[in-house]
């Protein structure tokens, strides 16, 4: 990898935690990070005039999200196959993690509109793993980076 | 990123229409991103602190905090992918050297400082208004010279 690349990537990373940091805020003042106000958020709540949330409006808010998921997440990740973490077990892990964390951050909502209170707590664990597999991918690549 | 891969790009009868159309694309979002940013958002400062704290003269409301968030979290997505794409384009096609790469550094701080701007701008102070149009034009006109640049060395170099 030539020095110019190392710098786009690294500024990649950059962005990549901006993206973590508008994603952490925007989860907390749309939704909240706790179990009951997940709940209310998707199901509506009339003593805060929330209005719940239905299939459609759901489906308008994920759509854009399962295209960008998919880049960031291919892109982020496929950095690190060109590290001498390539073979590696974690390497390996992190990736099926941090879809499948994705794909149930993007359809749990689902289960809490059909008041099932099980994938409010799919919902806020799974933000979460999503969010630290990201800076833990990102932390590896900017390891590798500056050390390989 | 195959493109990398590729020993000579401007011998490639593939590569070479591939990136033509992806630059011009880029060339054609950067435009038009200004124009839409004028009429939506502003580009300039008495429209954006009109859009972020609304204009009590004019019964104007300020953006919500929500669709403020969610205006800027678009924004990082769109401009880390556009960035990281232009860039390795530039890179491969200019050979990343002297002032080329000066000019990788330039696009990707003043974007990055354009996005921190207008979130402190919002939330601290809204002097910072004026350092994000500042950077958000910096960037724009270095991502369109990358643009333009590497067209021309896909042609004609």
């Amino acid at each position: 990898m030539t020095k110019a690349y190392k710098y786009s990537i690294v500024y990649f990373l950059v962005f990549s935690l901006l993206l973590i940091l508008s994603g952490v805020l925007l989860f907390e003042y749309k939704i909240g990070f706790s179990v009951e106000q997940i709940s209310s958020y998707y199901l509506g709540d009339e003593d805060k005039f929330i209005n719940p949330q239905t299939s459609s409006s759901i489906l308008k808010i994920i759509t854009p999200h399962i295209f960008a998921f998919g880049l960031f997440i291919m892109v982020l990740l496929h950095f690190l196959i060109f590290t001498k973490k390539r073979s590696s077990k974690t390497l390996k892990a992190v990736i099926y993690l941090t879809f499948l964390s994705a794909i149930l951050e993007l359809l749990s909502p689902f289960g809490i509109i059909n008041n099932i209170e099980f994938f409010a707590y799919v919902k806020l664990l799974s933000f979460i793993i999503f969010e630290l597999l990201v800076l833990f991918s990102s932390w590896l690549l900017f390891r590798s980076i500056v050390y390989e | 990123m195959r493109f990398t891969l590729i020993k000579d790009l401007k011998q490639d009868s593939m590569m070479k229409p591939i990136l033509s159309g992806l630059l011009i694309f880029t060339l054609l979002y950067l435009i038009s991103d200004i124009f839409v940013k004028s009429s939506s958002f502003g580009i300039f400062e008495e429209m954006i602190k009109t859009t972020l704290f609304g204009n009590e003269a004019e019964f104007l409301d300020p953006i919500t905090t929500s669709a403020f968030l969610e205006f800027w979290h678009m924004e990082i997505f769109f401009i880390m992918m556009i960035l990281l794409t232009l860039s390795a384009v530039f890179i491969r096609l200019s050979g990343a050297k002297g002032f080329n790469i000066i000019i990788v550094n330039a696009v990707m701080i003043s974007a990055l400082i354009s996005l921190v701007a207008l979130l402190l701008s919002f939330f601290l102070n809204a002097a910072f208004v004026q350092l994000y149009i500042l950077s958000f034009f910096s960037w724009h006109v270095c991502a369109i010279y990358m643009s333009l640049y590497s067209l021309v060395r896909l042609y004609y170099d």
